[in-house]
């Protein structure tokens, strides 16, 4: 057996714990059945909807929170050196953590699987196997995303010099998600991409035009949330690689800004064909650089080494040192100057335009990130990473649109207004975001610690 | 065993070591000295392939860190200063998880764990829970389970901080048991006492640098040249004198004791029957040892 995922058993699902967790379970369903037994439609269907609260408590709350902590908890009981020295293979700590930790869960929210399931099955419903399918993606999506970002917390909480926590981390996706939701949301990104079946996938309801074609939404949300699942459980294996000194070579993160690409780029194939798939695509892709560079640990003598490396040409050495943020930038460059040679227009048509100012505003702002973060105290960087953005675009908008409208504010945001303005100020900016980065990360040697006095 | 060279280590505002190297036998307790904030800890971390050095290269038992550094765990046992356990588990548990996950295979690991336990004097506790032992028991579990698969070389980062004396004394027992099994022992301490019993040799850190001449020979069983610690009963007002004639310098004298110098070859044997022969009564005769303490004074001074 797995060591890792035995000794996460001896401790989450030692028999007494079990023992509890079946008496509660008990306590809760036996409740239950006497409260339903009037039920109109049934006890079994009443039972089956507090099987799904108790899923939903367990296998999502609890799993993603059993899951995090096996990696935060190691942190704060100071075991894991122990770990990352052991002869363990990233992937057999993965899933052993992830099984392992959340085992006491899963037993839990499996009980409420299976009333949900005979619940289906009595009433014949059609389409049961794909939600009960879609609820365990999604519970694993949320457990291996938690797991993640303890590991992301974990490495950049080593690079800034403070104790690790994963609450940061989780924070920013959640802030993330409902940023990325305003901006899928919006009528200016709707125009250009045609998101509306994005929405019918999360309510699963009707058909879903994805790639040109209808979908059932019910099946095609299980699909899609079961890939996403198996992506996270992947992005957990690969930054376990780097906790456990192994080196990641870049095939993966671009393999999933790929697929990402491809995803968010289906949604809009009716509407805007290639292109508008591709600009679509491209705007996800660039999304998805905000959250790398929020994630990759600020590390000067990393992005120094790099640098080195890929000005010597040695991109051997170079590639596993890469910023993340790098290949959603590149992808998403290639995708926008794609669309446009397959549209075979110009920067005349707004959405494309407007397409490429966004990418040199991301240029820019991944360099104001970048400048932030890697300030002489990063473990503030974050936060002033995000100040500086929100000055940026917030008074800086209102300082330009108070100058000359949209022309003004069209200098500190990618406006479709104004869009070659945009372009232009984007990359002026970004070129000098860059050369600060440039010039904090110096060529100085750095000074010398200072050692205290011995004792004898 | 292990060789170090030129390795640089920088913190994103400082720079921890710079260009460190020295290289260390097999069999040998090297006893790693210096100030609080020297870099001994940021280079045990890089040692044992837990960091990357900024620079320079790190071998041990012929892996390199940078290549290798899942090879490198394997090959060895760390204990950092400030270590866990799982508190929860029973010491067996412990020692179990400790050899499964450290490449030791599923029918051999009970032996290994026995083992384990009898090398760290707690195969009478098997089935007591970590959490309920006490700090120095922890220490020894600790300790066993870095060992549990019989590495080759051993990295330990101040063992003995927060020990009482007794439990001093039983982690340096320890110590010198696996050096006799022939393991390779990297000791780091800024208290030179705790390392006296059992060091062999001594590497001085002092910001970031290696100070001194490398690594010396001092600390358990290293003669201190020829020096000799005599007392003796009623000595002459003239002893240098005496000692003169008898090819003897006397290096210092503190009352009824004396320092001696050998010379001409002269082994310890000889000396005291020289003293003898002049009539001189001798009622305490020790070669002296080379402590780390004289051994890093030397060092600081150079």
């Amino acid at each position: 057996m797995n060591p890792e995922f035995q000794r996460n058993l001896w401790l989450e699902s030692a028999p007494r714990r079990v023992a509890w967790a079946i008496v509660v379970l008990l306590m809760i369903y036996g409740a239950a059945i006497m409260v339903l037994r009037t039920n109109p439609y049934g006890a079994l269907t009443g039972l089956a909807g507090v099987g799904a609260v108790v899923f939903v408590a367990c296998g999502m709350i609890w799993g993603a929170r059993a899951t995090g902590g096996s990696i935060l908890n190691e942190i704060a009981d100071r075991t894991w050196d122990f770990q990352r020295l052991s002869a363990l293979d990233p992937w057999s700590m993965t899933w052993g953590k992830l099984l392992g930790s959340a085992s006491l869960a899963w037993i839990c929210a499996l009980t409420g699987l299976l009333l949900m399931a005979a619940a289906s099955l009595q009433r014949g419903e059609p389409g049961a196997l794909s939600t009960l399918v879609f609820l365990t993606a999604l519970a694993v999506l949320l457990q291996a995303i938690s797991m993640g970002a303890a590991l992301v917390g974990v490495r950049k909480a080593r690079a800034e010099g403070r104790t690790a926590r994963a609450g940061g981390v989780l924070g920013g996706l959640i802030v993330g998600g409902v940023l990325l939701s305003w901006v899928a949301g919006s009528a200016g990104f709707q125009r250009g991409a045609g998101l509306e079946g994005f929405g019918a996938m999360l309510s699963a309801k009707g058909l879903i035009d994805w790639g040109g074609r209808y979908w059932p939404a019910d099946g095609f949300r299980a699909v899609a949330v079961t890939l996403f699942a198996a992506w996270a459980v992947i992005g957990a294996w690969r930054l376990m690689r780097l906790e456990l000194q192994m080196r990641n070579a870049p095939v993966v993160w671009p393999a999933f800004l790929v697929f990402l690409a491809v995803f968010a780029g289906g949604f809009a194939w009716r509407d805007g064909g290639l292109s508008g798939a591709l600009t679509t695509g491209a705007l996800a892709v660039a999304l998805s650089a905000y959250a790398a560079a929020f994630a990759e640990p600020a590390d000067r003598v990393r992005m120094r080494q790099f640098r080195h490396h890929a000005l010597a040409g040695d991109f051997a050495r170079a590639g596993p040192l890469a910023p993340a943020p790098l290949a959603p930038l590149i992808l998403a460059a290639l995708l926008v100057v794609t669309a446009l040679a397959v549209s075979a227009g110009s920067f005349a048509r707004p959405g494309l335009a407007q397409a490429a100012a966004l990418i040199a505003f991301l240029l820019r702002d991944l360099g104001v990130i970048a400048l932030c973060r890697l300030g002489e105290r990063p473990q503030r960087g974050d936060f002033a990473a995000v100040v500086a953005l929100a000055v940026l675009y917030g008074v800086g908008g209102i300082v330009g649109w108070s100058v000359d409208r949209e022309n003004g504010a069209a200098l500190f945001a990618p406006l479709s207004a104004a869009p070659m303005l945009s372009l232009i100020s984007g990359l002026v900016q970004a070129a000098i975001a860059w050369a600060l980065v440039a010039r904090r990360l110096g060529p100085s040697v750095p000074p010398s610690a200072s050692a205290s006095v011995p004792a004898s | 065993m292990i060789e170090v060279k030129d390795v640089v280590y920088d913190y994103p505002s400082a720079r921890a070591l710079h260009g460190v190297s020295f290289k260390v036998e097999a069999g040998a307790v090297l006893a790693m000295v210096g100030p609080n904030g020297a870099g001994k800890t940021t280079l045990l971390r890089c040692m044992a392939a837990l960091d990357d050095a900024t620079e320079g290269t790190i071998s041990i038992d012929g892996l390199d860190t940078r290549d290798d550094p899942r090879g490198v765990h394997a090959t060895i046992g760390y204990l950092p200063d400030f270590f866990g356990l799982y508190e929860e588990l029973s010491v067996r548990r412990a020692l179990t998880y400790a050899a499964r996950s450290r490449g030791v295979s599923e029918a051999a690991t009970p032996a290994a764990v026995e083992q384990a336990a009898a090398r760290v004097q707690l195969a009478d506790r098997l089935e007591t829970r970590a959490g309920e032992l006490s700090r120095g028991l922890k220490q020894r579990l600790a300790i066993g389970q870095t060992i549990v698969h019989q590495p080759r070389v051993l990295l330990l980062d101040e063992p003995a901080a927060g020990l009482d004396p007794e439990a001093r004394r039983a982690l340096s027992d320890l110590i010198l048991r696996l050096a006799k099994e022939g393991m390779t022992i990297v000791v780091s301490s800024h208290i030179l006492s705790e390392l006296e019993d059992y060091s062999t040799q001594m590497l001085m850190i002092r910001d970031g640098r290696v100070a001194g001449g490398g690594v010396v020979a001092a600390g358990a069983g290293v003669r201190d040249g020829t020096r000799i610690s005599v007392t003796f009963a009623a000595p002459p007002a003239d002893l240098d004198k005496v000692l003169a004639k008898l090819d003897i310098a006397l290096e210092r004298r503190d009352g009824d004791t004396a320092i001696l110098l050998a010379g001409n070859g002269d082994d310890d044997s000889a000396v005291l029957a020289k003293l003898i022969g002049a009539g001189l009564k001798v009622s305490a005769f020790q070669p002296t040892r080379r402590t780390l303490e004289d051994a890093y004074l030397a060092e600081a001074q150079s």
